[in-house]
């Protein structure tokens, strides 16, 4: 049997568009406490500004801290849009549909989060145009495309462009739709955003290939931010645990798993909030769920990869870091709580077909992935710059600020408000995608069964 | 149907699985297959070949050292990389319920029995792996253990553990095959006759065919490719370390595993599908073997061939970025310097040129596109392994107790034995995969009667197409 | 093409006559501007020290002995920091010595990170000092701003000022004679009391160190000389020569922790 109605598309048009035309009592609320911790982040951000990073908890051999961990995780997250959107539109997957569109816009909201990240963690951020801008400012000096810092910004910048390109092209005909359900000077927004759009053939074929073929441009800027990020660290051959040659595809299938964790997560709290029962089934959540075990073990393949090989060579230096990262305090609690919550928990809860389709249960699996995958950062960077070399007399430990918190927990109200806003102004759910699903849904008889099947698209 | 053609010209493409009239005779003609006599006598004679080269070698060097062995190892790491993941390609499949697969599933289970060959080989190769503690002691430049996966030297390392391990794959993927295979046997029991007839009715005269017994073969084969799958990549990782980069003192490069299990997953994948394109082409299965295999495989096969050069360049600019004089040592000897041509070929076969087939929509839709592309792939994958494990097998024995490797040495080529060797391990393989084909049933016979079930055409406005149940 | 070197400075630094009374650190913070490092930025593990001694105890109470060893910005040929910075803030100049551009820098501390021998200081603070010691400061080096990074220059300073002093006085074109007449030497160097600091041009045949180098690069750090680099391994071919420390009596084991 199909699992959701076919609903006819007045009724998907009103039901999608409710975040839009309705406000619900919680909204303004959320809003504002997600603006209020916003806000008290900015605020310290800019006592940093004026004051030095001296108010962090970063000292002589812990350079990098809580910001470049959050840095990595927010772009980790950011790898959801594109794996759920283009890499399932290319394998046709029909149950990517309902999830793409909020996988995409948690891309380009994270990906501004993080970059937000390296700029205020940089000692003189207001000359940070030397670092990312291509120009030589009368000093005939260009950005020096050697460092993997100046990839970073390459890389990022095209993934963002490419993504909002992306979501404004899914997003075409639901403007119409909206344009049509409006009035006064949203309507005239949504008109100018719409760019005429009538729904012609012409136009239709026009808007699949569009998405078609950016869906195959952007695989390689998906593949190559993540790759870019971790050679940041692969690249510094003079902290011994981050030169490890398993870190780009390491650090890429990491960011898938805990980028579409965090999409089901917004999905399940889509459904709740908006009841859109309907739309985001209990069968997609399963579908996403028996990914993501696929995922997270060939997360944990590489994992163990890394760590193998950190101890493969016996030298010395390395061995200390391994020996701080499993051993000491408080690194082996850390070390714990990432490997438990980042793969043995969820897998747990994903392994049996009940929990997988029980929204609480994934709820909990899915914050576990992404409390897991933040530690992992954590966990990943820091114990190498405190244990650097050999000379134990310049080892020294990192205890981050509460300022450092404070940004930290920033960032996350800083993605949810922007999420908040935009479910204000556009559907979080693709609405001619879900048409398109319903159209192409039939059912083959075999036997005494009904089993539930597609048309194929090619 | 008839009237279908002609309502729709993509009819032929489009449909996946033969109708009726086709699926009665399958279990006839998936268990008498003619294969070419003359074929099976020329795997036997470069089989030959290859016992000469192994004895001239064994008597020339005998089993106690390993330098002369390079091309042995490459042989045997290049059959092992084909042929063992072939069984997991299918159970991989058969999870992610990939209608398509239908049709190669066999083809790829019978590999399992080329697993016997690799443990076969395997055995000299265990003999001369070199001890792990040095026996002269820690030096100046020396280690005391040499640097390997085997941190501590615990008991039985690395011969015994070593063994188990490549024991393992063949007796899991042996038992996949018999139990996948033995609801075909039951079907075609009535076809086949004399010594055949009675394996058959040994290995599938209990079958019934009861819901029960469906169960009990779907959840047992799943279970044991869950295992094989962890395992697998477990076996890989030992082979790729202990014979390859353990030989090279200060090789430590955690992605190299990687890309072997990679290459292991594009290597089989490749040999299925020039198998299926010569089962389609000249066994007379076009009716069950249709584009779309190779169309779907092929989009896989791409991507697998993007992924071997995301890996490789992932190492490559971690080693090239750090310039610390080992790893540029390394770097030197396996890709720029003395075996660059070896490399230039490799990176063309595993990447560049599957590459630029399966680039174009029209070649992927073409049956002929992706054995093409897959030809090549095994040429890059024989170099890759000539290259990583002759490279390491002739880095010098007096470095692999060195901190790390403080030369380039030179690359070395065949002699006439060695080409013999891996001429000859290459035929015993195929060899064996013939024999297989003359035992099992070629087709999965169920599994298309299944997939045919799911299939029908539909109407959508104005055009008719194929419409495939997705069962849970 | 051939870039001739016409100066490539370098240091030796003698372990045995190391007594590590923390002379040349001193030098170093009056020469060179560093902020004063109170108790706060030692606590917060800040501290500006361009050069460090640093100490380690080697064998177990009472049969114990320390060891000192004085780490300074090693120039390194081929030195990590360089290519990481995004904004050529820290690049090598034609003297061999390893440059740090504050006006460019703009602090991602990343060439701290990718420092083997962390040299490398971040401003986290705006630095200060006390009103009386305003005056002190060295007319000749740049006072640092918070947010970048800061390291040893083998006090470039006064390899300036001697290059112009030549220049001036003798009217002829920079050569390695009338640089080393000039007799000129970093803080750290002329304070040491035991003369364990060495520095001079690893070009010029006629210097003392220049030897030192020579048999290094001869016998690839087989020889039986004392002369070693630290962490040469990674590959850093850095400008600092370390001699061992010779023992007059030879401990029972040796085992060193920090």
């Amino acid at each position: 049997m199909q699992e959701g109605r076919v609903l006819p598309p007045e009724q998907i048009n009103k039901d999608l568009l409710n975040s839009i035309m309705s406000t619900p009592k919680w909204y303004w609320p959320a809003v504002g406490i997600c603006s209020l911790i916003v806000l008290i982040a900015a605020t310290i951000v800019g006592y940093m500004i004026n004051k030095g990073l001296g108010i962090t908890g970063l000292n002589r051999p812990v350079m990098w801290g809580f910001f470049i961990t959050n840095f990595v995780f927010w772009i980790g997250i950011s790898h959801a849009g594109v794996m759920l959107s283009a890499i399932l539109r290319l394998a046709k997957a029909e149950w990517r549909r309902p999830a793409s569109r909020a996988a995409e816009v948690l891309t380009i909201f994270s990906l501004m989060t993080a970059m937000t990240m390296p700029i205020i963690h940089t000692g003189r951020p207001w000359r940070s145009l030397y670092w990312f801008f291509p120009y030589d400012f009368a000093r005939g000096i260009f950005p020096n495309i050697r460092s993997p810092l100046v990839w970073d910004p390459s890389a990022i910048l095209t993934y963002l462009t490419s993504s909002v390109l992306f979501v404004f092209i899914a997003l075409i005909p639901d403007f119409a739709i909206l344009r049509d359900n409006t009035t006064g000077l949203r309507k005239k927004i949504y008109t100018a955003l719409s760019m005429g759009w009538q729904g012609n053939a012409r136009q239709w074929k026009l808007q699949i290939v569009a998405g078609i073929l950016l869906s195959a441009l952007i695989l390689p800027v998906f593949v190559s931010v993540h790759s870019i990020v971790s050679w940041d660290f692969g690249m510094a051959v003079s902290v011994k645990a981050w030169h490890s040659t398993v870190f780009a595809p390491y650090f890429v299938v990491g960011a898938v798993h805990s980028g579409v964790s965090a999409v089901i997560f917004v999905l399940i709290l889509l459904r709740q909030a908006y009841g859109w029962q309907d739309y985001i089934r209990r069968e997609h959540v399963e579908a996403l769920c028996r990914l993501l075990i696929v995922v997270s073990t060939g997360w944990f393949y590489y994992f163990c990869m890394e760590i193998i090989f950190g101890i493969y060579g016996r030298e010395a230096d390395e061995v200390a870091i391994r020996t701080l990262q499993f051993t000491l305090y408080p690194w082996n609690w850390i070390m714990i709580i990432f490997i438990v919550t980042t793969y043995f928990l969820p897998i747990l809860l994903w392994s049996r077909k009940v929990w997988r389709r029980n929204l609480l249960i994934v709820s909990i699996a899915c914050i576990s992935v992404n409390i897991g995958m933040w530690l992992e950062r954590y966990i990943l960077f820091v114990p190498g710059q405190i244990n650097k070399q050999l000379f134990t007399f310049t080892w020294a430990n990192y205890t981050p600020t509460i300022f450092e918190g404070i940004i930290v927990l920033g960032t996350f109200a800083l993605v949810t408000l922007l999420l908040l806003l935009f479910s204000k102004v556009m559907p979080l759910i693709p609405l001619y995608d879900i048409k398109e699903g319903d159209i192409l849904k039939t059912e083959v008889q075999i036997g005494r069964r009904t089993v539930p099947a597609t048309f194929r698209e090619d | 149907m008839a009237e279908l053609k002609t309502l729709n010209h993509h009819y032929k493409d489009m449909w996946v699985f033969p109708d009726a009239d086709d699926l009665a005779g399958l279990p006839a003609k998936a268990t008498s297959i003619g294969i070419n006599k003359l074929l099976l006598w020329l795997t036997l004679i470069l089989t030959a070949i290859g016992v000469v080269g192994f004895v001239m070698r064994a008597s020339a060097d005998g089993l106690n050292d390993y330098e002369p062995w390079g091309y042995y190892m490459a042989a045997f790491s290049f059959v092992f990389m084909v042929t063992a993941p072939a069984p997991l390609v299918s159970v991989a499949f058969r999870l992610i319920r990939s209608h398509w697969r239908r049709p190669l599933t066999r083809i790829a289970e019978i590999f399992a029995l080329v697993g016997i060959v690799n443990f076969v080989l395997y055995i000299p190769l265990m003999l001369m792996i070199p001890e792990i503690a040095n026996p002269n002691g820690a030096g100046h430049h020396s280690l005391d253990i040499r640097r390997t996966l085997w941190i501590q030297v615990p008991w039985g390392a690395p011969h015994f553990w070593e063994t188990m391990a490549m024991l393992s794959l063949p007796v899991m993927s042996c038992l996949i095959l018999l139990l996948s295979a033995t609801p075909d046997m039951s079907a075609s029991i009535q076809f086949v006759s004399g010594i055949k007839k009675k394996f058959y009715m040994l290995v599938a005269g209990y079958w019934k065919g009861s819901k029960r017994q469906w169960l009990v073969m779907q959840a047992a084969i799943g279970a044991l490719g869950g295992l094989y799958f962890l395992t697998l990549p477990f076996v890989q990782f030992l082979i790729s370390t202990d014979f390859g980069m353990s030989l090279i003192a200060g090789w430590k490069d955690s992605i190299f595993p990687a890309i072997y299990t990679l290459m292991g997953f594009q290597t089989s994948l490749a040999a299925i599908l020039i198998v299926l394109y010569i089962f389609r082409r000249w066994g007379g299965f076009e009716n069950f073997i249709g584009a779309s295999q190779f169309w779907s495989a092929s989009k896989i096969l791409l991507g697998l061939s993007l992924l071997w050069i995301y890996h490789m360049f992932a190492f490559f600019i971690t080693f090239w970025y750090g310039r610390m004089e080992v790893e540029q040592n390394i770097l030197n000897y396996l890709y720029v310097d003395s075996w660059f041509w070896i490399f230039i070929i490799n990176a063309l076969g595993s990447w560049l040129i599957p590459f630029l087939i399966l680039v174009w929509n029209p070649v992927r839709r073409a049956d002929w596109g992706a054995p093409l592309a897959a030809v090549f792939v095994l040429i890059g994958a024989l170099m890759f392994n000539i290259r990583i494990f002759v490279g390491a097998f002739n880095a010098g024995r007096e470095q692999i107790y060195d901190i790390s490797i403080t030369f380039v040495p030179d690359a070395v080529g065949p002699d006439i034995w060695d080409l013999c060797m891996v001429i000859g391990i290459i035929g015993l393989a195929c060899l064996v995969y013939l024999i297989g084909l003359r035992i099992f049933p070629v087709m999965n016979i169920w599994e298309i009667k299944e997939g045919a079930m799911y299939q029908k055409m539909g109407r959508l406005f104005r055009g008719n197409y194929l419409v495939l149940a997705k069962p849970e | 093409m051939v870039i001739k070197i016409e100066h490539k400075w370098g240091m030796v630094v003698d372990l045995d006559k190391c007594t590590g009374c923390n002379g040349c650190v001193v030098a170093c913070q009056a020469e060179n501007n560093l902020p004063i490092n109170t108790k706060d930025l030692f606590m917060q593990k800040r501290a500006f020290e361009w050069i460090r001694i640093e100490r380690y105890w080697e064998g177990e109470f009472p049969n114990v002995k320390a060891r000192y060893l004085p780490v300074m910005c090693q120039h390194c040929g081929n030195a990590p920091c360089e290519p990481v910075c995004p904004v050529y803030a820290t690049y090598h100049n034609d003297q061999g010595l390893n440059v740090q551009v504050y006006n460019r820098c703009v602090g991602t501390r990343y060439c701290i990170n990718n420092c083997t021998y962390q040299v490398r200081f971040f401003n986290f603070w705006e630095p200060t000092w006390p009103e009386r010691l305003q005056n002190q400061l060295n007319p000749d080096v740049t006072v640092r701003t918070r947010g970048i990074t800061e390291k040893c220059t083998f006090c470039v300073q006064r390899i300036r000022r001697a290059e112009i002093t030549v220049e001036r006085r003798e009217r002829t074109k920079l050569n390695d004679k009338t640089m080393a007449a000039r007799n000129f030497m970093p803080a750290c160097v002329q304070a040491c009391p035991t003369n364990a600091l060495m520095f001079g041009d690893q070009n010029n045949q006629e210097d003392k160190i220049h030897g030192y180098f020579e048999e290094l690069h001869n016998h690839e750090g087989h020889s039986d000389s004392r002369g070693y680099r630290i962490l040469e391994e990674i590959g850093t071919d850095p400008s600092v020569i370390y001699l061992k420390k010779v023992d007059q009596f030879k401990m029972e084991h040796s085992e060193s922790h920090g």
